[in-house]
């Protein structure tokens, strides 16, 4: 019974593909979009039967998060190659501060500890990353990206240590002194960070050259490498996303949730206290890194000023609209941050506010402080958890 | 005169705790809220900032200084009562994340409110007193008669905190509810409202702290004038320990002392760098504080 449905999906699935490959070759103008078009759709096809085969979830875990994350993943690039530049890069900076939400996410999530830190932390990955490129010019990307990453990491671990032993309003209260005087950090060490002008990249970020021809034949180079930095950037996100999701599932990922929900049993059945906590945090602070790294790349340069305490707090923000302690909560929370501009912009103009106003420049503080108190308040797992908890009445209904 | 009060040092123990006590009434009302509600209030620079801008509004009809302070104090009072009753009441039992986001939340409308009805250009408040400095023998001496107002009013206002808590029916029953809310409900004390008394109480504190400030430091009224002072009070609260009304006084005064020497022979950038260092150092070695009998949790 089992084993007919599952080839009744392989079947309809091939079906479906064959159909799918022969249209995207007759459809795309040249062959080399064709065979590119109907090689996603194949993709996205085969992960799906994958992902729809009964049980499969429970039985292989890993390779289901795989063929989620590539079915994800699919689909987010063929999806960047028809949208606009500007569409494009509000992604590309969605998709690295989502690392970010993904790191808080779990902190607080995974071992109930919080931090306001976590735009300092991104500062540290985003300097570490300008100030090794313009020491070694010719390291590759993905070197200078985990080189960023350690960075990250080893601060976490360095505050990480006294953070072992805190408590909830203690934690928050050193993370938030840290996120202050990260801006002064900077500027002591001006001869390496560039002062309050701060760096730039010595050499753009520049498409590989087999990229040019696909989709767009001709389009100047500038969009080329916009759409190459976004798609780096949801990749980069992509795997750190199926990490993460190994990680939540994995034995530390269960021991955290117990520190969590009751730190004496933990103690009790055998977790390492400091050891877990110790490691939350600096997984949190390395992935706040890898995006503070991966927004230089797009911008190609840093600012001091980005790094500042509102970026703590806006990250706080996000993760706890989109749902804290969630992985999905951190896509939404990207999400909101790529268009959260063009959204309050487009309120201001909708209302008929000056935007030079008063009114209009704190319209985003008045707007994300608001969300997050009624956030707190009303749905304390944010949009993820207020979805999921529709999605399981609306089963039991359906079902009873 | 004596070239020993000019001296380097004596002038920077004294601008040190010039700054030093705005500090440890900022970690005085932290403790306040923290011992009787378990919340870290992380708009408690905002709030007062609030009621601070709606007192002196009471400037542009010609009101004096003395009538603004008390309107300062009433909306303090507002303030913090109301904060209390709508907001944090639904806080309480809650995991301990939650207080801290709503509270950061607070803060970011309020500052943003704040600036959206009166700027973030500064706004120089009045000062009853005149802030130049007292020359000795030709020298700059390190106080002037504001100063001496501020210590002053800093001293009453401690000293009332403690005379409230010791010595006062209402002290003891806040005591009470603050340790034992369950017992002390059962005894007749009505602890709900003792709570909301608990944040007007400190939000007035706060107030008093930001008057002295705004118009103490050149910098003027903004909405973002507590912000750095929140941060120092903070660290002074958890050096001391958030438990001790005393230790939050002690460790805030210190700070300032030291921020004030850090800043004359090193550089003004490194004072927060070194309080993070004294803070990260101070928590790794007490936990809970440097002033708190180190207790039990309860499971």
């Amino acid at each position: 019974m089992k084993l007919a449905a599952t080839s009744r999906r392989v079947a309809l699935a091939l079906g479906v593909g064959v159909v799918a490959t022969v249209s995207a070759l007759v459809g795309t103008s040249t062959l080399r979009d064709g065979v590119a078009l109907s090689l996603a759709f194949d993709l996205a096809f085969a992960c799906g039967t994958f992902l729809s085969l009964p049980g499969f979830k429970w039985s292989h875990p890993v390779v289901f998060r795989a063929a989620l994350t590539l079915l994800g993943l699919d689909v987010a690039i063929v999806t960047t190659r028809f949208l606009g530049s500007s569409t494009n890069f509000n992604l590309s900076t969605g998709a690295a501060m989502s690392i970010v939400l993904l790191g808080l996410s779990f902190l607080t999530g995974a071992s109930g500890q919080i931090s306001l830190g976590n735009g300092a932390f991104m500062g540290v990955g985003a300097f570490a990353m300008a100030i090794w490129a313009n020491h070694h010019a010719t390291t590759p990307i993905v070197l200078t990206l985990v080189i960023a990453v350690a960075c990250g990491a080893l601060v976490g671990l360095l505050l990480g240590l006294p953070a072992t032993r805190l408590r909830g309003p203690y934690l928050a209260g050193m993370t938030l002194a840290f996120a202050v005087s990260f801006t002064f950090i900077l500027s002591t060490f001006s001869s390496w960070t560039g002062g309050d002008s701060g760096l730039q990249l010595p050499t753009a970020a520049v498409a590989p050259r087999w990229l040019d021809g696909f989709f767009h034949a001709g389009t100047s180079p500038l969009i080329t490498t916009t759409l190459y930095l976004t798609d780096l950037s949801i990749v980069v996100a992509g795997v750190a996303f199926f990490f993460m999701a190994n990680l939540f599932a994995s034995r530390t990922g269960r021991s955290m949730r117990l520190i969590r929900d009751n730190d004496v049993a933990a103690e009790l059945v055998g977790v390492s206290l400091p050891r877990t906590r110790v490691v939350a945090f600096i997984v949190s602070s390395a992935y706040a890194a890898l995006g503070g790294a991966l927004l230089t790349l797009i911008d190609n340069s840093v600012s001091p000023q980005t790094y500042s305490f509102a970026l703590s707090v806006t990250i706080l923000s996000l993760i706890v609209i989109g749902g804290i302690g969630t992985i999905s909560g951190a896509v939404i929370g990207g999400i909101i941050y790529a268009f959260s501009t063009n959204v309050i912009s487009w309120i201001t103009t909708q209302t008929g506010l000056n935007p030079q106003g008063n009114v209009a420049s704190q319209l985003n503080g008045i707007i994300f402080g608001g969300l997050l108190i009624l956030t707190m308040l009303f749905a304390p797992f944010g949009i993820a958890g207020a979805a999921r908890l529709l999605w399981h009445r609306v089963r039991s209904r359906t079902s009873g | 005169m004596d070239p020993f009060l000019t001296s380097r040092i004596v002038t920077d123990v004294l601008g040190g705790l010039t700054n030093g006590v705005t500090y440890g009434l900022v970690a005085l009302s932290l403790v306040l809220i923290w011992r009787s509600t378990g919340i870290l209030n992380f708009a408690q620079g905002a709030m007062p900032m609030f009621a601070t801008y709606l007192g002196f509004a009471l400037l542009s009809y010609h009101f004096g200084y003395w009538p603004c302070v008390v309107a300062c104090v009433i909306a303090a009072l507002l303030i913090g009562g109301l904060t209390e009753r709508l907001l944090v009441h639904r806080l309480y039992g809650k995991p301990e994340i939650n207080p801290i986001v709503v509270m950061v939340g607070f803060l970011i409308v309020l500052e943003a409110v704040a600036a959206a009805i009166w700027s973030s250009t500064p706004r120089s408040l009045p000062s009853p007193f005149s802030s130049i400095h007292w020359q000795l023998a030709g020298k700059p001496f390190a106080l002037s008669p504001f100063i001496v107002y501020e210590f002053a009013t800093a001293l009453v206002v401690m000293a009332a905190v403690a005379g409230l808590f010791r010595f006062t029916n209402l002290g003891l029953q806040l005591r009470a509810s603050a340790l034992a809310p369950e017992v002390s409900r059962l005894l007749g004390v009505r602890v709900g409202r003792l709570l909301t008394l608990g944040w007007m109480l400190s939000t007035v504190v706060g107030v008093i702290t930001t008057i002295l400030v705004s118009a103490n430091f050149f910098s003027g009224l903004t909405p973002t004038v507590m912000d750095g002072i929140f941060a120092y009070g903070f660290i002074a609260a958890a050096i001391g320990g958030l438990e001790s009304p005393v230790g939050a006084i002690v460790a805030g005064v210190l700070l300032g002392v030291v921020n004030q020497f850090v800043t004359d022979y090193v550089n003004q950038d490194s004072v927060i760098i070194i309080a993070l260092a004294i803070l990260v150092v101070s928590l790794m070695i007490r936990p809970s504080g440097v002033f708190t009998k180190s207790t039990q949790r309860r499971v």
